[in-house]
């Protein structure tokens, strides 16, 4: 297990929470997929495959070194009075250096993905939970429902991860609910596709109801099979997608939550969540265990406080709550910071200078954990911590090294 | 080169029998050094009036790991006393005069993150036992009747790969048994799936580290834990040993009887008599206190069958990665419940009826028990009689009037408490340089103002040096060096790694090459902290 192996050869992809660290790349040079045929990997991959985008920082669009774009970004930011984080496409690394950063200049810090993130947060605050992981479907599920998503339209390779299709697979039963069965499902593999009314939080509902056997009356025939179906599996599993529901996704959790408690009094089952890509659960789980507090919270002048739905990112700049924004996506050149009327400092990948909408602010080009830089980031289930490697060096720095700089340039200015 | 000297305390050094002897404590670049006493030095403490001790370890407290950050989730700001952040963690444990915490539940395939939690602890050094018992793994070669030393090897491995200090056993199979709907497992009960029972795996596991030479005896948090009448299991664990080392973790949870009209009652005795009766055998204490908190472990079938006594109503299970499993369920300890009551009086027992107090560790099991905050008040209760007569009284009366806690008349002295707190858990860690404040030992040192109330002294130490560094002074926190990670090396035959790959391709939930942490890896992940490798001699079986 210890043989060396070209970083390329022996890829991690970065790319999405699965994690998938089973493929490879041709090359670090032209950066092709190998052992997968990933849409999200490949589409991520080709944003890093050109490697001449200019890599030198910009202040207000004029070319500077890394150490006077930090010199800068320390004196704007010391001027603002509420600063907010947002993005946050970090790695667990470039997550504790921003935690320092935010202590010191009392930012509210919101993930990119920050709305969808809290609905699995705010259900676990209000009611708890119990997940399981993707070695243990893998190994024991015999029946797997995808509530209200495809589950493989955003994490491609979840079914493959989940073992479907493979030879053993305990899995016997593949169900969506509330959404069309998708085409890219393993070779062997039948699903079934329940429409229900229409109206996901009914359907959910109704399944809550009757997996607790209470009398449901002019219950859907399909759902009542599906609650039968739930208490005769030895593991069921109820898959969600954080960015696929809907507003108050939070509500749709919970009652996902109560059928996985009302089968584990006589059997097994469990939900499994899918989300927290680019860095968005790293972040939150790093920020939860250095201060105690998840994600939307800040070291305030009255200590720390979090507010899931008033320090949300949107709201906060909707609401012209905040004074300055410094934006981080290391992993995405694409996701680029919104366009309000403030001073900014924007942490990317090279490539994504060209696609801000405005030359104003700092912006400073940083490394790409599992494409230049090494890295840790926590996958989906939230349990295992996997290990990213460059498989270049482009000489860029990382995002914590930059953060670190600008805490140390805010000091030295005290 | 810095040197300093604590001047004219009162040292109580266990580990040389030094017992309140008036005297100076020399430091140089962070080793206790014998200085003579006209050495001018960079620093002069006067330590008249004070207690001079090692720094106190903390064997068994949850403190990092992806349990602890769920229940930080569930609990955003609800018990900061129980759920402390990472960053609040090590200051705490430094202004009681701590100077190491162990986190005792390190799931394999969560590794690294406890050890970037742990690596974000500041000023305290740290350290983990990984969890084994329950992996697939394991219990597949245990029932395939694999040899004791491809057993060993796979341990061996397991401690290598995780970086882990030792080997911790959660309700032997029962995590697993949980898995596949089992909702009990006595130790002679088999696992519905894999046909070994938890007295095979204590026995096995024990073997295996007996052999590869940890200085940590598997540690054995047994099965039923909670349950009333669960003595029974709790002694056939200790025979499962066959006088193998083990150490019992928080033992006051498995340590009830089935006795009276409530049909719950105290079994320390019998527990004490087995521990004083068995030399092989070690334990931590787990004491509750009142209040909330909340309870984490990697007991899922224990923690499902308690989720509805929870406060408030919330908890959090997992099924982690054929590995491992997770419950969490918040908890308010009150002194009006009969058998939270009885629980009290049970730890407190246990602490002052086992005569050797080398094999014994305070804890309170945090948070299960109650946060590592109240070690303070827990050590009066230990050393004041009418104190915790007085406490007793406000309890269920139902306990106050049976309670043996009433006739017991101990009062452990200074001495007792540092070697509860500091040496014993040192010797029990293999920490030959810790726990003690020997010529050559590391200058990790606690000075506490004298004073009647034991809870008020501990409370808020007058200075604490962490390598020799002042990192406390009056109680509050004035440097925060980062802490040194603790583990083992133990030797194994390589092979094992093949003889794995052949039964799984994602050994700890990953790809084989990314199952074992190396060097540098820890180290980055420690926050650069200083790597402490301990060497394991190899026993034979």
């Amino acid at each position: 297990m210890t043989e060396a192996i070209a970083a390329y050869a022996a890829w991690t992809c970065p790319f999405c929470s699965l994690l998938c660290d089973g493929y490879g790349l041709s090359d670090a040079t032209s950066l092709s997929l190998e052992g997968s045929d990933c849409p999200r990997a490949r589409a991520a991959l080709d944003l890093h495959r050109d490697r001449s985008p200019d890599a030198t920082p910009r202040i207000d669009g004029t070319p500077a070194s890394l150490a006077d774009a930090i010199v800068a970004a320390a004196q704007r930011m010391d001027r603002w009075r509420q600063p907010l984080f947002g993005g946050l496409g970090v790695d667990i690394h470039g997550a504790r250096a921003l935690y320092r950063l935010a202590v010191r200049t009392r930012a509210i810090c919101d993930a990119a993905d920050g709305a969808a993130l809290m609905h699995g947060l705010r259900a676990l605050q209000d009611r708890g939970q119990y997940q399981t992981t993707l070695g243990e479907i893998a190994s024991r599920a015999d029946l797997l429902v995808c509530v209200g998503t495809p589950a493989v339209e955003h994490y491609p390779e979840f079914f493959r991860r989940c073992g479907l299709g493979a030879a053993g697979s305990p899995c016997t039963g593949l169900v969506f609910l509330g959404v069309p069965a998708p085409a890219r499902l393993p070779a062997g593999v039948h699903a079934q596709a329940l429409p229900g009314s229409g109206d996901l939080y009914a359907d959910v509902q109704q399944l809550a109801a009757l997996v607790a056997r209470r009398r449901v009356p002019g219950a859907d025939p399909a759902l009542a099979a599906l609650a039968g179906r739930l208490h005769e599996a030895r593991y069921a599993v109820l898959v969600w997608e954080a960015g696929a529901l809907p507003a108050h996704g939070a509500l749709l959790v919970e009652a996902l939550g109560r059928i996985v408690a009302t089968l584990n009094g006589t059997t097994r089952a469990a939900t499994f969540p899918l989300g927290g890509s680019d860095g968005a659960s790293s972040v939150n789980q790093v920020f939860a265990w250095l201060s105690g507090l998840p994600l939307r919270s800040r070291a305030g002048p009255l200590g720390a406080e979090h507010e899931p739905l008033r320090f949300g990112a949107d709201r906060l700049l909707a609401d012209g709550a905040v004074d300055g924004l410094l934006w981080i996506s290391s992993f995405d050149a694409t996701r680029t910071p919104p366009p309000v009327d403030l001073p900014r400092i924007v942490l990317g990948p090279a490539a994504m200078a060209s696609r801000l909408q405005e030359a104003g602010g700092i912006f400073v080009p940083v490394a790409t954990p599992g494409i230049n830089a090494g890295g840790h980031l926590l996958r989906t289930d939230g349990t295992v911590v996997v290990p990213l490697s460059a498989v270049r060096d482009d000489g860029l720095p990382g995002v914590d090294v930059v953060l670190q700089g600008l805490a140390d340039a805010l000091e030295s200015r005290t | 080169m810095t040197t300093l000297r604590l001047r004219g305390g009162r040292v109580v050094d266990p580990v040389h029998g030094i017992d309140g002897v008036r005297g100076d404590v020399g430091v140089r670049d962070g080793r206790i050094v014998a200085l003579d006493e006209r050495e001018p030095v960079d620093q002069d403490i006067d330590a008249a009036g004070c207690i001079v001790m090692a720094g106190g370890i903390d064997l068994h407290s949850h403190i990092a790991g992806g349990k602890m950050t769920l229940v930080r989730l569930l609990m955003p700001g609800e018990c900061s006393c129980c759920a402390p952040g990472t960053l609040a963690t090590g200051c705490r444990y430094a202004e009681m005069g701590y100077t190491a915490a162990f986190e005792p539940a390190m799931a394999a395939s969560n590794a690294r993150q406890a050890h970037l939690e742990m690596g974000d602890i500041p000023i305290i050094d740290h350290g983990a036992y990984v969890m084994l018992g329950n992996d697939e793994l394991f219990l597949r070669m245990l029932s395939e009747g694999a040899e004791a030393q491809e057993l060993r090897d796979y341990v061996g491995w397991v401690v290598h790969a995780t970086k882990a200090l030792g080997v911790k056993v959660v309700n032997p199979a029962g995590i697993s048994a949980f898995k596949f709907n089992q909702r009990r497992l006595d130790v002679d009960e088999r696992h519905v799936h894999w046909q070994v029972t938890p007295r095979q795996v204590v026995r096995a596991l024990a073997q295996a580290l007996h052999e590869l030479g940890l200085a940590h005896p598997l540690h054995i948090h047994a099965s039923n834990l909670g349950v009333a009448g669960n003595i029974e299991s709790t002694l056939a664990t200790i025979a499962a040993l066959d006088g193998l080392p083990g150490h019992l973790t928080h033992v006051q949870f498995h340590s009830y009887g089935a006795e009276g009209p409530h049909k719950f009652s105290s079994a320390a005795l019998r527990l004490a008599e087995a521990v004083n009766t068995h030399p092989n055998v070690s334990i931590d204490v787990g004491q509750i206190l009142f209040g909330q908190t909340v309870t984490a472990s990697a007991d899922t079938m224990r923690q499902h069958a308690i989720a509805g006594l929870g406060s408030p109503r919330k908890w959090v299970g997992a099924d982690i990665e054929c590995d491992a499993g997770c419950g969490i369920v918040p908890f308010r300890y009150r002194e009006s419940s009969y058998v939270n009551a009885l629980q009290w009086t049970i730890g407190l027992e246990l602490f002052l009826s086992i005569t050797d107090p080398w094999r014994v560790v305070l804890t309170t099991d945090h948070p299960n028990g109650a946060p590592f905050t109240s070690y303070p008040h827990l050590m009066r209760l230990l050393m004041d009689k009418p104190f915790r007569d007085e406490q007793l009284a406000k309890l269920h009366p139902d306990v106050v009037a049976q309670s043996a806690l009433r006739e017991m008349k101990r009062e452990l002295t200074l001495y007792e408490i540092a070697i509860l707190t500091r040496a014993a858990p040192a010797r029990l860690l293999g920490l030959a340089d810790r726990g003690q404040l020997g010529v050559g030992a590391a200058a990790d040192i606690a000075v506490y103002r004298e004073q009647r109330d034991a809870e008020a002294m501990f409370s808020t130490p007058a200075w604490v040096l962490k390598d020799g560094v002042p990192v406390v002074r009056d109680g509050r926190v004035v440097a925060t060096p980062v802490g040194a990670v603790h583990y083992a090396e133990p030797a194994f035959d390589a092979g094992i790694e093949r003889r794995i790959a052949a039964r799984t391709d994602r050994p700890l939930g990953l790809h084989p090459r990314h199952a074992a942490i190396g060097r540098d890896e820890l180290c980055r992940c420690c926050n650069g902290g200083r790597l402490l490798p301990a060497e394991c001699f190899a026993r034979s079986g």
